[in-house]
């Protein structure tokens, strides 16, 4: 087998000229209203967003939407549906045929609705094994494009995390587009 | 006369219907990936920067290597180097040995196809069970990928629709793309649900924090690795970016430029692996580094293989990626071949109009047009050269350097016209093989000047 340097070696021998890193200072993308936005682009990726309403209650609004829902997991102490702490359990696997996940984001973001999170349950299995997942996301934390999610994110710590945008899909059949590949068939972010 | 993907080409547009749905389809989502560009105001300078990053990374690649590999394993992953194929089979193979595992579930991945992974892990006794739907139907059906992102494109749902009353039981005649991913969402959660080990590609290396990461619309990387114990990434040594910053720029053009949506469903960040869990990285070289040392094709370091390439290129839309003998088609495919093994692989850069089209959407600014230009003038130090056109060449050559034959040969040249197809479109002339020849003028430019035919007029 290979050690390392054999093969940074054989990267140093095969010299190139040095080539400066480039400046990322360009001028991205802002929105006037990135919360409008982020709707808006969030059900043009196959989900959607709902801006809670004042004194409207999140619990009463995720079961108005997932009336049939049975076995919802959260380990978010605001949500009082849930049927079952998703933190205890120890194998993934017991997580299959949960209806609904109810998890937290930290980020959304304006230009592709994007949402950042950085694992905060006990398994993350949770945010793909689920039929249904909805995230909750406070509506001052929506960012205008990437470049603005990652200077955040860069000066976090995080073992795993993830950027979701709208529900799991697939083309890969003659490019129609199917909601509902792998992960959760559909996605709502609540934004509070 | 022919190379052989002209000759396959040749049998992929007998089917008129088909070859027009490919063409279509795949320009479809060309368009899509221009409406995505258009929205965004700062889209070549986007792609002006990831240029210079891949370019500086690769200029500094030793650096980011040490730098990547020491911070992944302060993660506490663990990370592998090999120098090609061979010794990346091994290695993951030695994993999946010393873990006992049984049964592998993949995510799409371009360098395990490269390795021949799959044949091998299957020969040394490892259930292998792609997870992508378009993988899946491929490795079901026995095929290839056709495309780098969109793998069974050349595939009619008719046929998969045939394929899963086989495989999985679905219902006779129902062919519907919802009825289908639906079956396959129920037979490949039971695959995940039953497999040891995961194993996914990576869409890029962040040097400065160690991490990973994987982009997928379906899911299918992120359910493999959060259920299974442990996850093998395999990695290209030119996947590396510097830093999460640098990463931005990419991630904002991958998805655009592949299939034209705002972003992938699914960005996934890998740093550490999970409490009990264990993540293997193996860097792989593979003709890499050689590559890097070569100033003509250094670029091709560049790709982040979104496909955009293959969407625009006119050759490609209309002859299907089986067309191409290496496994990458397109025009990244062509250079990647050439630099594989040029003896091997120089048949496919013919297919190739040098319309330029992969220049002006490669998100990275590879110059895959210029790389193919020069690969033909190349061809005929490698003896790959068209006999009967290097022979063309020399007559027009001759015929160009003596102008009295040449006046003589132009005013003959009308002639031309009433001669019979069949001599015109004789073996002889390989220009006139499918193709229609232009008709030489009644009368030369040359002829007409000096009658003073030509009229000077004055440009406003």
């Amino acid at each position: 087998m290979s050690l390392k340097n054999d093969i940074i070696d054989s990267v140093r021998r095969h010299a190139q000229a040095e080539c400066d890193m480039p400046e990322i200072s360009l001028e991205a993308v802002k929105y006037a209203d990135p919360v409008s936005e982020f709707v808006e682009i969030s059900r043009f990726v196959g989900g959607d967003a709902i801006i809670l309403k004042d004194g409207e209650n999140i619990n009463t609004l995720i079961r108005t939407l997932y009336p049939e829902a049975v076995t919802v997991a959260s380990n978010m102490p605001e949500i009082s549906i849930s049927t079952c702490n998703p933190d205890a359990a120890d194998d993934p696997h017991n997580l299959n045929g949960i209806d609904l996940a109810i998890v937290k984001g930290e980020i959304g973001v304006a230009e592709n609705g994007c949402v950042w999170i950085p694992q905060n349950v006990k398994l993350k299995a949770l945010y793909f094994i689920a039929e249904n997942l909805v995230i909750i996301l406070d509506r001052n934390r929506i960012v205008n494009n990437m470049h603005e999610a990652y200077e955040y994110i860069a000066g976090t710590g995080y073992g795993f995390g993830v950027f979701i945008s709208g529900p799991s899909k697939t083309a890969d059949i003659e490019q129609a587009l199917v909601i509902g590949a792998h992960g959760a068939k559909s996605v709502t972010v609540i934004l509070s | 006369m022919s190379t052989k993907h002209a000759a396959a080409a040749r049998q992929f547009i007998l089917n008129r219907e088909q070859e027009q749905w490919h063409n279509e389809t795949l320009w479809m989502v060309r368009q899509k990936r221009d409406n995505m560009a258009m929205r965004i105001a700062e889209w070549e300078e986007l792609r002006e920067l990831a240029g210079k990053i891949k370019m500086h990374t690769i200029s500094r690649l030793d650096h980011y290597l040490e730098l990547f590999s020491s911070e992944a394993e302060r993660n506490g992953a663990t990370v592998h180097w090999a120098k090609d194929a061979n010794e990346h089979n091994e290695i993951v193979y030695s994993i999946l040995k010393e873990h006992r595992v049984k049964k592998l579930v993949k995510s799409k991945s371009m360098l395990t196809e490269e390795c021949l992974l799959n044949p091998y892990l299957i020969e040394q006794g490892i259930e292998v069970v792609e997870s992508d739907l378009g993988e899946r139907i491929l490795q079901l059906m026995g095929e290839n990928p056709s495309h780098i992102v969109m793998p069974a494109i050349h595939r009619k749902r008719e046929e998969v629709g045939k394929l899963f009353e086989e495989k999985m039981d679905s219902e006779k005649g129902n062919s519907d793309p919802t009825y289908l991913t639906r079956i396959a969402r129920k037979y490949l959660r039971n695959e995940f649900l039953t497999a040891d080990a995961a194993m996914t590609g990576a869409n890029f290396g962040v040097a400065q924090t160690g991490e990973v990461v994987v982009c997928t619309n379906e899911g299918n990387a992120d359910m493999g690795t959060s259920l299974c114990r442990l996850h093998i990434v395999s990695m290209g040594m030119e996947k590396l970016v510097p830093d999460l910053k640098s990463l931005g720029v990419f991630t904002r053009l991958l998805a655009r430029s592949a299939t034209g949506q705002p972003s992938t469903t699914y960005t996934s960040h890998y740093r550490r692996p999970g409490e009990g869990c264990e993540m293997h990285i193996v860097i792989v070289d593979n003709g890499r580094s050689e590559i890097r040392g070569n100033s003509e094709h250094v670029q091709t370091l560049k790709c982040i293989r979104c496909g955009a390439c293959m969407n625009t290129c006119p050759v490609y839309r209309r002859s299907g990626g089986y067309s191409y003998t290496y496994f990458i088609p397109g025009p990244i495919g062509i250079n990647l071949g050439m630099l594989k093994c040029p003896g091997k692989y120089s048949d496919n850069v013919s297919a190739c109009s040098l319309c330029y089209s992969c220049n002006n959407v490669c998100p990275a600014k590879i110059n895959l047009a210029e790389q193919i230009y020069g690969w033909r003038q190349g061809l005929d130090s490698i003896g790959k050269a068209d006999r009967m056109k290097k022979l063309m060449s020399k007559g027009m050559k001759f015929l160009f350097s003596h102008p009295a034959l040449y006046r003589n040969a132009l005013k003959m040249s009308p002639a031309i016209n009433l001669l019979p197809r069949f001599l015109v479109y004789s073996k002889l002339n390989a220009w006139g093989y499918g193709r229609e020849m232009p008709r030489f003028a009644g009368e030369s430019f040359t002829s007409m000047w000096i009658k003073g035919k030509v009229k000077k007029t004055n440009r406003k």
